[in-house]
C-alpha cells in the first residue's frame, strides 16, 4: 500500500491566508493540518504528497521540519522496529503555478502512477481534510474492493456539496436518522455513489479518504483522462462497470477545511474551550475566551480574543478580536475587530 | 488625459455660462445697445472678475465629482445657491470698483439666467463625460467585488446611467456559477485580487458583500492608490435613504426615521 495525500489545491476561498502557503499548510491546532493526517497514517506505508509549483517550497520547508523534528512524523517513527528509520515523505509536483491550469485531483494521482509506474494499492487522502478516525481501523475493512470513507453529515442540504454514498444495505433512500444508526467502522457494500447531487437522497457522503486497489488503477487512468478534476466521479465510473465498492461508515469528527467559517469551526472542534499559546509569545493582561491559538513570537497586551488563530510573530495591544484568523508578522493596535481574516503583515494601528 | 481635459473643458463652460447670463441680463434690461450710464466694458469686467470666486464656490460643493449625478435636486440646489453667490458677488464687485450701484433686476434675472445656464451646461458636460469616459478603453476601470443581488441592481444601474466607473470584472469570495452580469465578467475569487487590480488598471473597487477579507481588500487598494467603495446593503442598510454624514468630525453612515420635507435640513 502507498499513500498519496492530494495537496495541489490553491485554496481560493482561504486568500489571503492562502496566498503564500498551500492550504494543508496552514496551522490548526498548533500544528500544519497535513500533519495531523500524516500522523494517523500507519507505519510502513510510504507517504507521496503531490502539490503544485506556486505552493512546493512551503512543503520543502514542512518536510524539513517534520523530518528534523526528534519524533519524527508521529506514527511514522514510532510504530518502526526499534533502529529502522521512518519512511520518507516523497514530494511530487505538478508544473501548475495559476488554479485555472492544475492537473485536477484524478489527473495529479493518474500522472504520478504513470510517472512512477506505481503497481500497488493506494491510500488517497486529500490533504485539506482531519480525519477523526483510525485510518489502521479503515485499513481493516480494506477487503481488497476499493473503499471509501463516509460520514453522515445528517442534512441533505450539506449533502449537495460532497459525493452522496448509499449503502446496498440501505436499498432505497433512508431517513438521515436511520442513517445515522449506521455503526462506526462498518465496511458495507455501496449501492450508489452520486458526486454534489442536486437532489440527494441520503445524507452519508464520501470524506476523501478513500483507497483504489491496484487491479483498478487502469479504470483510474482512463477515468483521469476524461474528468481530472473529479476524485468522487472514480466511485460513479466503478459502479458503472459494476466494480463492487465497499465503504467504511464513522461517526467521529470529520472537519473538511475549505472555508474561513469551516477552517475556524475546525480550531474549535480541536481546540475545545481553551488557548493554545506557544512558549515563545508573550501575552499580557489579555483575555481568551473559546478556542484562542497564539503562535511563536507573538506579543499580546491588554486586548481580548474570543475564538481566534494568531500565526507566528504578531503583535496586538488593546485590541478586542472575535472569530478572526491574523496571519504572521501583523500588528493590531487599538481596534475591534470580528469575522476578519488578515493578510500576512497587515498593520492596523489606531492611536 | 480624458478626465483633466474634460474637466477643464467643462469649467471654461461654467465661465462661458456665467458670462453669457450676464451678458443677456444687460442687454435684457439696458435693451440690444451699450449704455454710457452702466458701461457694457466695466460691467462685463466685473462679471469676469465674479465668475473665477463662482467657480470656486461651485468647485468645493464637489459638483464636478466624479459620481455626481448632475441631474438630481440636490446638484440644482447647489447651482441656485452658487448662482445667489455670484450675482452678490457681481454687485458686491462693481460698486467696490465703480462705487456704484446698479438695477435690482439685472442682478435677479442675471442669478436667474446662470441658474438656468449653469444647468444646462452641467447637464450636457456630464452626458459628454460619461459618454467620453466610457468609450474604447474606459478611463475608470472598476472592479466588483462580491455577487449578491445588490451587485446585479447596482451593475444594471451603471450601465443604464452611463457611469464613469465601468465595471470590468467581478470576483467573488466563494465562487460562484455565474460567468457574467449584466455583460461583466466574473473572472475568480479573491485570490486573483492582486493579478486583476494589477492587469485591468483599476482605478475604483466596489464592495458588495460581505467579506472576511474586508481588510485586505482596502489594504490593497490603499497600497495601488485605487479607490474603496462599500455598499451599505453589505451592512445590512437597505434602506435607501442612507447617507454618510459627519458626527463630530467622524463619518458615520446615517439612517433617520422618516417625517416631513422640512425634517431634510434640519436632523
Amino acid at each position: 500500500m502507498h499513500a498519496f495525500i492530494l495537496a495541489g489545491g490553491f485554496a481560493t476561498r482561504l486568500w489571503p491566508l492562502t496566498e503564500k502557503r498551500a492550504k494543508p499548510l496552514l496551522p490548526l491546532a498548533g500544528k500544519p493540518i497535513i500533519t495531523h493526517l500524516v500522523e494517523k497514517i500507519p507505519s510502513g506505508i510510504p507517504i507521496t504528497v503531490s502539490t503544485n509549483a506556486a505552493m512546493q517550497d512551503g512543503f520543502k520547508r514542512w518536510l524539513d521540519d517534520v523530518q528534523k523534528s526528534p519524533v519524527g512524523v508521529g506514527s511514522l517513527s514510532r510504530a518502526l522496529p526499534r533502529g529502522e528509520r521512518p519512511l520518507p515523505i516523497k514530494l511530487v509536483v505538478e508544473g501548475t503555478t495559476k488554479d485555472d491550469h492544475k492537473l485536477g485531483a484524478l489527473g495529479s494521482i493518474a500522472q504520478w502512477v504513470e510517472t512512477e509506474k506505481i503497481e500497488d494499492d493506494l491510500l488517497i487522502l486529500t490533504g485539506d481534510n482531519y480525519l477523526g478516525f483510525s485510518l489502521e481501523e479503515f485499513l481493516k475493512a480494506f477487503t481488497g474492493n476499493p473503499l471509501l470513507a463516509a460520514h453522515d453529515v445528517g442534512d441533505l442540504e450539506r449533502a449537495k456539496s460532497f459525493g452522496v454514498v448509499t449503502l446496498k444495505s440501505q436499498g432505497s433512500p433512508l431517513p438521515a436518522s436511520a442513517q445515522r444508526a449506521l455503526g462506526e467502522g462498518s465496511g458495507e457494500g455501496v449501492l450508489a455513489f452520486s458526486e454534489k447531487p442536486k437532489d440527494p437522497t441520503s445524507t452519508l457522503v464520501s470524506t476523501g479518504c478513500v483507497v483504489i486497489p491496484k487491479n483498478v488503477l487502469p479504470v483510474l487512468r482512463d477515468y483521469a483522462k476524461v474528468k481530472p478534476d473529479n476524485l468522487g466521479g472514480i466511485f460513479e465510473e466503478l459502479l458503472r462497470k459494476n466494480i463492487p465498492v465497499d465503504c467504511f461508515t464513522f461517526s467521529g469528527h470529520w472537519m473538511d477545511i475549505g472555508s474561513f467559517h469551516s477552517y475556524l469551526d475546525a480550531h474549535r472542534e480541536l481546540v475545545g474551550e481553551q488557548a493554545l499559546v506557544d512558549p515563545t509569545a508573550s501575552v499580557k493582561d489579555t483575555e481568551m475566551r473559546g478556542s484562542v491559538t497564539v503562535g511563536k513570537n507573538c506579543v499580546i497586551e491588554r486586548s481580548e480574543l474570543v475564538d481566534c488563530m494568531v500565526f507566528d510573530g504578531v503583535t496586538i495591544r488593546d485590541c478586542t478580536l472575535r472569530d478572526c484568523v491574523i496571519d504572521d508578522g501583523c500588528a493590531l493596535q487599538g481596534i475591534d475587530l470580528q469575522k476578519q481574516m488578515l493578510r500576512t503583515g497587515t498593520k492596523l494601528i489606531v492611536h | 488625459m480624458r478626465r483633466p481635459l474634460l474637466l477643464i473643458l467643462w469649467l471654461f463652460a461654467d465661465y462661458f455660462a456665467f458670462l453669457a447670463s450676464f451678458a443677456l441680463a444687460y442687454f435684457m434690461r439696458v435693451g440690444w445697445i451699450f449704455s454710457t450710464d452702466l458701461p457694457f466694458t466695466h460691467f462685463m469686467s466685473t462679471v469676469a472678475l465674479s465668475g473665477l470666486p463662482w467657480l470656486v464656490m461651485l468647485i468645493s460643493s464637489r459638483t464636478f465629482g466624479l459620481t455626481r449625478n448632475q441631474r438630481t435636486l440636490r446638484n440644482m440646489i447647489v447651482i441656485v445657491y452658487a448662482a445667489v453667490g455670484g450675482a452678490a458677488l457681481v454687485t458686491l464687485t462693481y460698486f467696490f470698483l465703480f462705487q456704484k450701484i446698479f438695477s435690482r433686476m439685472l442682478v435677479l434675472e442675471g442669478a436667474v439666467l446662470c441658474v438656468l445656464a449653469t444647468c444646462l451646461a452641467h447637464a450636457a458636460m456630464g452626458y459628454l463625460m460619461r459618454v467620453f469616459l466610457r468609450r474604447g478603453t474606459p478611463v475608470f476601470p472598476t472592479l466588483v467585488i462580491g455577487v449578491t443581488r445588490e451587485t446585479r441592481a447596482l451593475l444594471h444601474l451603471l450601465r443604464e446611467r452611463r457611469s464613469p466607473l465601468v465595471p470590468v470584472a467581478i470576483l467573488d469570495a466563494v465562487g460562484v456559477k455565474d460567468t457574467e452580469i449584466e455583460g461583466v465578467p466574473v473572472i475568480g475569487k479573491l485570490n486573483k485580487l492582486e493579478e486583476t487590480l494589477a492587469d485591468r488598471s483599476i482605478t475604483h473597487v466596489i464592495q458588495c458583500s460581505d467579506l472576511e477579507q474586508s481588510i485586505n481588500l482596502l489594504s490593497a487598494c490603499r497600497a495601488r492608490g485605487i479607490t474603496y467603495m462599500l455598499l451599505p446593503s453589505v451592512l445590512g442598510i437597505v434602506e435607501r435613504d442612507e447617507r454618510v454624514e459627519s458626527l463630530e468630525g467622524k463619518a458615520v453612515t446615517v439612517v433617520s426615521p422618516e417625517g416631513r420635507w422640512w425634517n431634510l435640513f434640519f436632523r
